[in-house]
């Protein structure tokens, strides 16, 4: 029972792809279509026989203890669904006949905002709404790691909030999350640590901003200003490049880009109002470990 | 929670959709019951045609043709679902990633199959009560002599029809083909079984072919207690054969996705 020392070990097949998840932890795997993620957490829930490699989920082996493993994990599997006049609270009563655990029916409908749908039968439920069914069944058998494939797809900008918050209040009840997204957002905000997929492999481990941190990307400085000759600036140790059009500067550089260039800024009597900086996000950092665009 | 809870929960889920579904309702049920009347209705309910010979058989076993259809008809309620309703239902549960959804959560072919074979048994039960009722009301048809007997028939043929209806669901992958494939193995047996045409009047190689089907032995394994003629063990036997011949393989060969 004590979970946090508890360290589940994957080594995936896909092509030669290892990773470990940590108990307690929100684990992302990130990478464009077709990466091999679904394969991977398939594999790992026992859904398809790995052809080589190793697997180990809580300290069970997937392909030979597949139905002990489900008892103690969660799935929302992408391109699923349920009999199409199943209705809501039907179905989470049939699923929950089958944990040896089952959480309170009521509770579960009312923490993925189902009440007002109990009734509905599948097929008129919004993808929206279906959505939150799924990811409501992946918690019904109170599981200690839950596989969420696709979290937050076809929801509207408030639903996936919301679902973040709840993903992050389940981690606190001390259920370990495998998310597999292909949304830097989400990857930036729910994980603690995301392995970035492609080609079957992992081109990356780290925390999210471990990740943009590591690749040493660079951070944006935007202002205008209508004094002519800025070369002075590009002179400043941290500054790596400068583009004008205008009135509006942009200038790339690695470091603490923005307090330098401000001071630089400040000393020849300039203060623009619109001083800003972009940081690297998650996704400059996908772009530049994989080459592509992550979205479809 | 027991595998007993997941067995009854996933039986009262198919009960709901089968009851929600209009399709499965009307073909299982009405078309067989509908057929009955029709062809009552078409050869009558006269004594003197009980003694008809055709081809060297007695035409209708030896009861009124009206007799004869209520407990054929019986066996097409069997046949429909087993080549119809679960092959097309299983196959479109694979396809939309239902099955995936159930395998996922700890739910064992065994208990779905279970559970199907449960709510068909159950519907045949049904039909064959309303198929004696509307024919003892409309034609004074007999009731079942044997009522035992035609039970251990009906289990049979569920045994029987589940495997083919369940082996067809693993073979075909889309339920448009099963579908099609259904409808056509059904009309095709439902033919030459005896259910439609009584197969004294087939030409000898469609008898012989028929007779090697499982709905004519169906037919027969129903009709002889329903009309007192005693246990017919030989149909049984063939049923019997038959569920493991295509059952086995079904459950080898059983895929989530």
């Amino acid at each position: 029972m004590d979970h946090l020392r508890k360290t589940y070990r994957h080594v995936m097949a896909v092509d030669d792809l290892s990773f470990e998840v940590e108990a307690g932890e929100i684990f992302g795997i990130l990478g464009p279509n077709g990466a091999g993620k679904t394969t991977t957490v398939e594999c790992a829930q026992g859904l398809r026989r790995p052809d080589g490699g190793q697997i180990r989920v809580l300290g069970l082996d997937p392909t030979t203890q597949a139905a002990e493993l489900r008892q103690r994990i969660g799935s929302q599997l992408q391109d699923s669904a349920l009999p199409g006049r199943l209705r809501v609270a039907e179905s989470i009563e049939l699923f929950a006949a089958f944990a040896h655990r089952p959480v309170n029916c009521d509770e579960l409908l009312t923490r993925w905002r189902l009440e007002e749908q109990r009734a509905q039968s599948f097929d008129t439920l919004s993808g929206g709404q279906r959505q939150r069914l799924f990811i409501a069944l992946a918690f019904v058998n109170s599981p200690e790691l839950v596989f969420l494939d696709e979290l937050t797809r076809g929801l509207d900008p408030q639903a996936r909030r919301a679902t973040w918050e709840l993903i992050r209040e389940i981690r606190q009840g001390g259920t370990t999350v495998v998310l597999v997204t292909h949304f830097m957002d989400e990857a930036e905000y729910l994980c603690d640590r995301v392995a970035v997929v492609d080609g079957g492999k992992v081109v990356a481990l780290d925390t999210p901003q471990g990740l943009i941190d590591g690749l040493g990307l660079p951070s944006v400085v935007r202002f205008t200003t209508s004094e002519p000759d800025l070369a002075w600036l590009e002179k400043t140790d941290v500054v790596e490049s400068m583009a004008r059009h205008g009135q509006a500067v942009e200038i790339r550089g690695t470091g603490p880009v923005l307090a330098l260039v401000a001071s630089e800024l400040v000393a020849h009597g300039i203060a623009p109002l619109d001083l800003r900086v972009e940081r690297p996000t998650v996704e400059d950092a996908f772009l530049a470990l994989t080459g592509r665009e992550i979205r479809e | 929670m027991s595998t007993m809870g997941g067995y009854l929960a996933m039986t009262r889920a198919e009960f709901r959709l089968f009851r929600r579904e209009p399709f499965s309702v009307v073909f299982v049920l009405v078309f067989p019951l509908m057929m009955m009347m029709l062809l009552a209705a078409v050869f009558g309910n006269k004594q003197a045609d009980a003694h008809k010979i055709q081809n060297g058989m007695l035409m209708w076993r030896g009861v009124t043709p009206a007799n004869y259809y209520t407990a054929a008809s019986v066996a097409g309620i069997v046949a429909a679902l087993g080549l119809l309703t679960l092959p097309i239902s299983l196959a479109s549960y694979r396809e939309r990633g239902i099955l995936r959804r159930f395998h996922a959560s700890s739910v064992s072919a065994s208990t779905l199959v279970s559970a199907i074979l449960t709510l068909a048994l159950v519907t045949f039960v049904a039909g064959t009560i309303v198929m004696a009722v509307v024919a003892r009301l409309v034609y004074h048809a007999m009731l079942p002599q044997n009522v035992l007997g035609v039970i251990v028939a009906l289990l049979a043929g569920t045994a029987a029809f589940g495997a083919i209806g369940l082996l067809l669901a693993t073979v075909i992958r889309t339920s448009r083909s099963a579908q099609g494939i259904g409808l056509l193995l059904f009309f095709a047996l439902w033919l030459i079984s005896g259910t439609a045409p009584p197969r004294a009047v087939l030409p000898a190689s469609l008898r012989d072919v028929g007779g090697l089907l499982p709905l004519s032995h169906l037919v027969t394994a129903i009709q002889n207690p329903w009309f007192g003629f005693g246990w017919s063990g030989t149909d049984l036997a063939v049923l019997a054969a038959w569920a493991v011949v295509a059952g086995l393989p079904a459950l080898w060969l059983f895929r989530w996705d």
